[in-house]
């Protein structure tokens, strides 16, 4: 491919959602905000996977307390996305004298932005969803769907029949065989699936059959997805819809339990998330962490399978864990099975088993937490921001702890399941 | 409050610093990596930014090319905006002025232009090469106090290093009455940390007065120190030079220390995360199942499988099942194979350790290094830049083993303690 100076393919990230059930993570920042991967945020994937793609021209449609992910995307350096056709714009909803107003869903997001996408004039608009962990060279997306002539490609996923309830499942005729194929029948999740190919939410677009129907959805439709919506008008329009055939690993961080599950994914000695390899980058200018120095063993700490980055010290035991920068676990504490974001302090002799905790939140001495089940028999528990968790406190398993709890809410013990506001 | 616009400062990282050895055969000694993710000029020009000041030049003249790279346009230290910028300023030819800077007075005098150029008050000359945390803008506040012509910045060293360094004796008003540089037989314990602020006018004077003289310890000091007001700041704490290959190894394992005196991160220093170790493009560390890993510092991108202890690893290093590092300071992307031991040794950027390889094999109080027995001789082994250590082959102690050195050249296997592997 001749790559131009301007670039053909502009890319839209849908980074809007807030998903409740990612709960207390989701409190204060948007899903593609949440931290992953002991350094980055979701959305570094999509970043950086654009980045890869010599996609350089990128705007991320935000709504939900967008404040943590525009502080996140800064202007676009760590992505290299700065430049005379290089840039990242961040596209908030606004008010206008017409029709703008809140995004009433993720193709009303982009119809808003109309003017924007027909102001850079692009060859194909790449739509993705800022929420997902994996690696894809998107060139290979869109030069199936240049050499289909295609309205629109979508690429799908291989998933097991039982959870397809919970996609976009679409039936696809096996035209190019391992490529893909045409798109003969699409729903969002289907009660009774009668496919194996679950959307993830990358579209590639030829602009004018997207600005056609985004219009057509504004006038007559009382939803606004592109799943729900958008791709079902154009199989009905008779459009050429195509599947592209994904085959690489594809992460979920919707529930809590994805989110862990994912997350373990980058551990092991094969892990399935390889991030070295994928070159995944991050702002380091965001939470200051470029002004962490290397991280700290102590002479009597034990680590083990687990990713620590710059900036904490580890004094305690690490087990198949991952630490955020700034996390410090005292002497004789335990951390397994967990992941920490930013500036977490363990106190000495804590334990915590299967734990996610938000950001500045200190565990004080002999906390115990998540019990002795083994990590497969229970649930994560979940603590907000900015917590300071007394003392001897003992929480089971599965709990949740909102976030900036006062000091009067906290009980010596909370059993497994609770839910502490 | 002082009017920091006024204050310029002039960094000189033009020094060779051979005693460092191979550590410096690529790259000037303030571009040397430090503490796994820094470079030593990391400190200076940290503490310059730290202290408030925004107009720096940087004087450079050996091997400048990894010192201009990891400068860039400063940004990491935030010299970027309408009245900051940080300058490289090589040796250039001109109508009078030409050649190579041949000292440090000569270097600052071939860049009067420079100074003329940024007006300000004081002139903070500053070297490249050392590792402190310093707030330049008290030292500011104290030379102004003592309407001092010259303010040095001294501390206090024990009596056996003061010949390494420039020497000053202080009345009771800390002006400096006697100055010695690099004295055989100590007669004071105040050491010039080569550090210096000058009144602006003050300096073009002497410099455009005496232009034979060519280096600020040597001749201008001692001889201002007759004639006008020189006053000593002093400083009590952390402060190195790590100009030699002992003395940048303790440097580097101070960190480690439970109750450590040096601390990058509690100090402020930022390094430039873009070039050279490439931070941005580093994962967290990972820690395999089955590793063992104590008492070191471990930076970002690191795979660790086998042992290490007491070591300092910059991003990136791989050390894999069953291999032991211990005492060490590994730079980026070295790699250690299965098996292998490194014990109290430097290894330079993207050094390979075969399978089963020993590096620090026998006794530590060996034979120092026959063709430098001065740079070393404590027991540490050097292992140049990009070096490849073939698969189950010893290296002794004091050894070098130079930079690109392929297996190939290591045609009798193992290397004795003191020998020198490789063609310089």
């Amino acid at each position: 491919m001749v790559m131009k100076l301007k670039p053909a393919t502009l890319a839209m990230i849908l980074a809007g959602g807030r998903v409740d059930e990612l709960n207390v993570l989701t409190y204060y920042r948007p899903k593609s905000a949440v931290p992953f991967g002991g350094f980055s945020r979701i959305i570094d994937f999509p970043l950086s996977n654009l980045m890869h793609s010599g996609l350089d021209q990128v705007a991320i449609l935000s709504q939900y307390r967008s404040f943590s992910l525009i502080n996140h995307i800064g202007m676009g350096a760590a992505w290299d996305m700065i430049g005379r056709y290089r840039g990242v714009s961040i596209l908030p909803p606004f008010k206008g004298s017409g029709s703008s107003n809140w995004y009433l869903g993720s193709a009303d997001a982009v119809y808003q932005n109309l003017d924007f996408l027909q102001y850079h004039n692009p060859q194909e608009v790449l739509i993705l969803s800022g929420d997902h962990v994996y690696k894809m060279d998107y060139r290979e997306v869109i030069e199936y769907h240049r050499q289909k002539d295609a309205d629109l490609t979508i690429a799908f996923l291989k998933v097991p029949r039982e959870e397809a309830h919970r996609f976009g499942m679409a039936e696809l005729d096996d035209e190019d065989g391992d490529v893909g194929g045409r798109v003969i029948h699409y729903e969002e999740k289907p009660t009774y699936p009668q496919s194996d190919w679950a959307s993830v939410t990358v579209y590639c677009f030829r602009p004018e059959t997207l600005y056609k129907v985004l219009e057509a959805n504004a006038r007559e439709g009382d939803s606004h997805e592109f799943g729900r919506d958008i791709i079902p008008r154009l199989l009905n329009e008779g459009k050429r819809v195509y599947g592209f055939k994904f085959d690489g690993y594809w992460g979920y961080t919707r529930t809590i339990e994805e989110y862990w599950q994912t997350s373990m994914d980058l551990l092991g000695p094969n892990p399935p998330i390889q991030l070295d390899d994928w070159g995944i980058r991050t702002n380091l200018d965001h939470r200051n962490i470029n002004d962490c120095q290397p991280m700290k063993v102590g002479s009597e700490a034990t680590i083990q399978d687990s990713l620590i980055y710059n900036g904490c010290v580890v004094e305690g035991e690490v087990h198949r864990s991952i630490l955020f920068p700034g996390c410090h676990v005292r002497k004789g504490a335990v951390v397994e099975d967990s992941v920490l974001f930013f500036n977490n302090v363990v106190g000495p002799r804590s334990h915590l088993s299967k734990v996610i905790s938000d950001v500045n939140t200190v565990f004080g001495g002999q906390v115990e937490i998540g019990g002795k089940a083994p990590c497969a028999e229970k649930k994560a528990t979940v603590v907000g921001w900015n917590n300071h968790v007394p003392d001897s406190t003992v929480i089971g398993s599965g709990c949740t702890l909102y976030p900036t709890l006062p000091l009067e809410q906290w009980r010596p013990y909370i059993a497994d399941g609770e839910v502490v506001r | 409050m002082i009017d920091r616009d006024r204050t310029l400062v002039l960094l000189l990282a033009g020094g060779v610093g051979s005693r460092l050895n191979i550590l410096v055969k690529t790259r000037a000694k303030p571009a040397v990596p430090f503490a796994g993710i820094y470079r030593i000029i990391d400190f200076s020009l940290s503490n310059v930014m730290n202290s408030g000041l925004v107009q720096v030049g940087v004087l450079t003249q050996y091997k400048p090319l990894s010192l201009m790279r990891h400068i860039g346009g400063g940004e990491a230290w935030d010299f970027t905006g309408r009245t900051r910028g940080v300058k490289i300023l090589p040796p250039r030819t001109g109508a009078k002025d030409s050649d190579w800077y041949k000292g440090t007075a000569d270097a600052v005098r071939q860049n009067i232009d420079f100074i003329k150029a940024n007006p300000s008050r004081e002139v903070v000359l500053l070297s490249g090469d050392h590792i402190y945390q310093m707030d330049f803008d008290d030292m500011i506040s104290h030379h102004r106090q003592k309407e001092a012509d010259i303010t040095i910045g001294m501390m206090v060293v024990p009596k056996e290093q003061i010949h390494q360094f420039g020497a000053g004796i202080a009345n009771e008003e800390g002006r400096i009455i006697e100055w010695e540089e690099k004295p055989p037989e100590p007669k004071t314990d105040l050491a010039s940390m080569g550090i210096y602020i000058f009144n602006t006018d003050y300096l073009l004077r002497i410099l455009e007065e005496n232009r034979e003289e060519t280096d600020f310890g040597m001749h201008i000091i001692p001889r201002a120190i007759e004639q006008d007001r020189v006053y000593a700041y002093p400083f009590r704490g952390y402060w190195r030079d790590v100009g030699t290959i002992q003395a940048y190894w303790e440097a580097n394992m101070d960190i480690l220390k439970g109750d450590s005196p040096i601390s990058p991160e509690a100090w402020h220093i930022r390094p430039n995360p873009e070039p050279g170790a490439n931070m941005a493009d580093r994962p967290p560390a990972r820690f395999a199942a089955g590793c063992k890993v104590a008492g070191s510092l471990i930076s970002a991108g690191c795979h660790i499988e086998g042992e290490v202890v007491n070591s300092v690893l910059s991003p990136g290093v791989r050390v894999e099942a069953g291999a032991v590092v211990k005492d060490s300071i590994l730079f980026p992307d070295c790699v250690i194979k299965k098996d292998a031991v490194v014990d109290y040794a430097i290894l330079d950027k993207r050094v390979q350790v075969g399978e089963g390889s020993h590096i620090g094999k026998g006794d530590k109080a060996a034979i120092e290094n026959k063709q430098y027995p001065k740079h070393l001789f404590t027991g540490i082994s050097l292992l140049g830049k990009e070096a490849e250590v073939p698969d189950s082959v010893s290296v002794g102690r004091n050894c070098i083993v130079s930079p690109y050195t392929k297996a190939a050249d290591f045609q009798s296997g193992n290397v004795e303690s003191g020998e020198t592997v490789g063609s310089e």
